[in-house]
């Protein structure tokens, strides 16, 4: 994304090299959750062995042995920018509707604040996974749960009776049991009731769970 | 733990396997190609066990065989399991898949994982008149194209399409499907493939199975592989797991889904549905948090009018006390003691502890009529697809047990019959909730016949001895559950129900199901009612039931404050407790019980050991350990909850 044309000249400027290494950062952290980071395929994708080096001065990134490693900050760092990364995705997916969004999500990880950030994974409901699978770091907000803004990506507890809604995601081990019936992201679904036990309508069938299950369906209203 | 392994079913005829979705009507068409009657209700999950039935189609004979309903043939439930298992050992000439036509998308999924694993399959879509109210069509033609295989409609409850069906079963055939799953998932599935053994389904389909971790087909792996190559599968399967951020088995259900709908909407044509239905409005009432509250309220006293008022009542007086006081046994007694000249003979005959007396005359004229109004109640409230409604009303109470509203069905039932209720925990999920429901029936849910005797026993002292009676056994069920909840390890399961809409309850059905499960009463009852009178004279005439009554008088006279004659009943209980039951009915009627003494002697007996068939019916279903364990603690717990019972009824000084 950056830098491709393969100079190796160190980066002058402080934005400039802070932009790099937080790509460096992220393509690490990715490729690191499919299996060891090559030093080699690191350099090929950002074509600087110069700044590259220069993050292991920095205490970023360790190297042993052709192959590259977090250090501590650097860990934080990419995990920091791989949930904004992510999150922005999953806003442009779920909530915007867009499909060509790989771009405008790369830039927009390095531009936001955290409050910025936690407020986005908030309003998204704290999604677990980005619109290609994979996961999103978990951050403090997620943590505690407080739901001040009130999400367009909502859980199915959180909407009003009567309302149609299309399922965004399921979250947890029910996805499994409620898939064989054709629950599914994409599903469009109704809420009938909330009490004495949340009744959901989906195609012909009719369906009760219980808050438990309900809270870990989401769903955007339509 | 204790499991039920399906064995591969004996005989020589070819087979034809009904399999499908839930609550579609599987028993339904069960009954009509065979002619045979499966229980058929409108609530998901009836059929627990395998039925069998023969066929004749054009001089050949088949053995059809209906399974429990599935969703997906990776198990989730015990019941499941037996079906995926039928299929896994079975080697039928055609399976027919029974669905919903009104759900294709969800009897497509099931198709296609039929189609996977590769056995002869033709396409049953019942019901097809409620997809019509819906506004629903399908191009069956358009269908049969897509998939390869035989479509045929059917109405199974008016008997349409049947004939088709019949001969459909001339020509199975493989469906053609092809799903495209995840480019690593099919490296992985042939993989796996290479390593399994030559079975009935294909090596893919198993393969699919193995990638969504089913446990439950370790059984079959371990009887058919060597220990490393299952070593080796377990770790192919983790492998895969690993690389994937979802589990593996929703992506493949998830790619599933995805033909299943391309195909829906090739074939589905959408129209406006016929409006203003009367059992839809029905429907919606019954399950709303405000109103459904009066309507169970009118249910239970629909039930209560029906069972208690006419069957316990009106009908018991007929027969008890006319058919049998005025007629039949003073003939009975006449007649044998003109044939027969031995005492002793006539006595065990007819005399207090009389087989024809005292046995026969509780088994029909007591227990008979109320059985069999409450059994007319159950299918009727079965069939309308009113349970799992109920289910939805009572899934707090029982979330306090341990338990969530998918034992309301157990449970209903238990109060027809425990011993077949202890049957039906098989559709609960898991084994806690199995142990727990069982639990709870053998302790505080009374059986038709000991309900009717109780409320004919209750009924003229006062409302407020049946309220005593009704909060003291309500109270110690949810503390039992509760206390069991504790207890009983493992985890609490998702509650998770299907709905089916209200439907009219169809006579013939109502009447041969009640026919079916009075018969299978009878057959359970009469025996036990005889033995248990032998029992009651052959104490008698030895005086031993002096004795017996006398070792029990510290706990029957002294803590519960009962007669010590009340000591007999609870003997008769050991054998059923609605024979004991019958037991302080006579009791009472002799003036023998204050209206304190009937209250605290009912809630014991309420409470007391569970049946013998009870009782051999869980150790079926759990083992002999879990059964002793269970019958251990619910006998002291009994007298001590009617002791306590009787302790604070006579301090409060409560007049009924």
């Amino acid at each position: 994304m950056y830098n491709r044309e393969g100079s190796d000249k160190p980066l002058s400027s402080p934005i400039d090299k802070g932009i790099f290494e937080d790509e460096a950062l992220q393509l690490i952290w990715e490729t690191r959750e499919k299996g060891e980071v090559k030093l080699e395929d690191v350099i090929k994708e950002l074509g600087n062995r110069s700044a590259i080096e220069e993050m292991e001065r920095d205490g970023l990134i360790k190297i042993k042995e052709e192959k590259v490693y977090f250090a501590e900050e650097g860990e934080k760092r990419a995990r920091d920018i791989t949930r904004r990364h992510r999150l922005a995705e999953r806003l442009f997916v779920d909530v915007l509707d867009l499909t060509e969004f790989e771009s405008d999500a790369c830039k927009i990880e390095h531009a936001i604040s955290t409050e910025v950030e936690e407020a986005i994974c908030t309003f998204l409901g704290h999604p677990p996974s980005c619109p290609h699978g994979k996961p999103i770091p978990r951050g403090r907000c997620c943590a505690t749960y407080t739901q001040k803004v009130r999400p367009l990506v909502q859980r199915v507890t959180d909407i009003t009776v009567g309302k149609l809604a299309r399922v965004v995601f399921i979250a947890g081990t029910i996805m499994e049991r409620l898939s064989s019936i054709g629950l599914v992201p994409g599903a469009i679904i109704k809420l009938q009731q909330k009490s004495p036990s949340y009744i959901i309508g989906i195609e012909e069938m009719t369906i009760a769970i219980d808050e438990e299950m309900a809270r870990g369906i989401f769903v955007r209203v339509i | 733990m204790h499991e039920h392994k399906v064995k591969k079913i004996k005989g020589q005829h070819e087979r034809v396997i009904l399999v499908g979705n839930p609550n579609v009507g599987k028993s339904a068409i069960f009954g009509l190609l065979t002619g045979k009657y499966a229980t058929v209700s409108n609530y998901p999950g009836t059929t627990v066990e395998v039925s069998y039935g023969n066929m004749s189609l054009d001089g050949k004979r088949l053995l059809v065989v209906d399974t429990p309903g599935v969703n997906n043939l990776i198990p989730m439930s015990e019941d499941e399991k037996v079906t995926r298992d039928i299929l896994l050992i079975e080697r039928p000439v055609a399976v027919i898949q029974v669905s919903d036509a009104k759900n294709l998308k969800r009897t497509l999924m099931l198709t296609l994982q039929l189609g996977e694993m590769g056995v002869p399959l033709v396409l049953n879509l019942n019901m097809e008149d409620e997809a019509r109210d819906r506004g629903l069509t399908i191009d069956t033609r358009k269908l049969e194209e897509i998939l390869g295989i035989k479509t045929i409609l059917t109405i199974a409850t008016q008997k349409k399409g049947i004939n088709h069906l019949r001969e459909s079963i001339h020509v199975p055939k493989i469906p053609v499907t092809k799903i495209d799953y995840d480019p690593v998932i099919e490296d992985q599935i042939e993989k796996i493939s290479a390593l399994l053994p030559e079975a009935n389904i294909s090596r893919h389909s198993i393969a699919l199975m193995v990638l969504s971790g089913d446990e439950s087909l370790k059984e079959w792996l371990n009887a058919h592989m060597k220990e490393e190559d299952i070593e080796r599968l377990e770790q192919i399967k983790d492998e895969t797991q690993a690389r994937f951020p979802a589990p593996i088995s929703y992506l493949i259900n998830q790619a599933r889904i995805r033909v299943a709908e391309n195909i829906a909407n090739m074939v589905l044509k959408k129209s406006l549905p016929k409006g203003g239905n009367i059992s839809a409005l029905i429907g919606r009432i019954s399950m709303h948090p405000v109103w459904g509250i009066p309507f169970l309220l009118l249910v239970l006293y629909g039930i209560y009018q029906f069972v208690g008022i006419f069957g316990a009542g009106t009908l018991v007086d007929l027969l008890e006390e006319t058919v049998f006081g005025k007629y039949l046994n003073p003939w009975a007694v006449k007649i044998v003691k003109t044939l027969i000249p031995v005492p002793i003979l006539q006595e065990l005959l007819v005399g207090e502890y009389g087989i024809f007396t005292m046995a026969l005359t509780y088994a029909i004229g007591i227990i008979l009529p109320i059985t069999t109004t409450f059994f007319i109640a159950f299918a009727i409230l079965e069939d309308s697809g009113y349970l799992p409604r109920l289910a939805i009303m009572a899934n707090r109470i029982f979330n306090v047990m341990g338990l969530n509203g998918k034992a309301v069905l157990p449970m209903v039932l238990g109060l027809g019959c425990d011993t077949m209720a202890t049957m039906t925990t098989r559709i609960l999920e898991t084994r806690r909730e199995r142990i727990i429901t069982t639990f709870l029936l053998a302790l505080a849910i009374p059986c038709s016949a000991q309900l009717g005797v109780i409320l004919g026993m209750l009924a003229p002292i006062s409302g407020k001895a049946t309220v005593i009676w009704a909060g003291s056994v309500f109270a110690t069920m949810l503390f039992a559950g509760f206390l069991a909840s504790k207890v009983v390890p493992g985890e609490k399961a998702d509650f998770f129900l299907e709905i089916p809409p209200i439907r009219l309850p169809q006579a013939m059905n109502v009447i041969v199901k009640t026919v079916g499960r009075v018969e299978w009463y009878l057959k359970e009852a009469v025996p036990l009612f005889i033995l248990g009178t032998l029992v009651l004279f052959v104490l008698n005439k030895l005086d031993l039931l002096i004795y017996l009554e006398r070792i029990a008088s510290p706990v029957v006279v002294e803590f519960l404050g009962l007669p010590a004659k009340t000591t007999e009943a609870f003997i008769l209980g050991f054998l059923r407790r609605d024979y004991g039951a019958a037991g302080l009915l006579a009791l009472s009627r002799g003036g023998m019980l204050s209206p304190l003494q009937v209250v605290v002697s009912l809630v014991t007996i309420t409470l007391f050991v569970p049946c013998l068939a009870n009782f051999l019916m869980i150790i079926k279903e759990q083992g002999m350990k879990v059964a002793l364990l269970m019958a251990g603690i619910i006998f002291p717990f009994a007298f001590l909850v009617g002791g306590v019972l009787n302790f604070v009824l006579r301090t409060l000084e409560i007049q009924f």
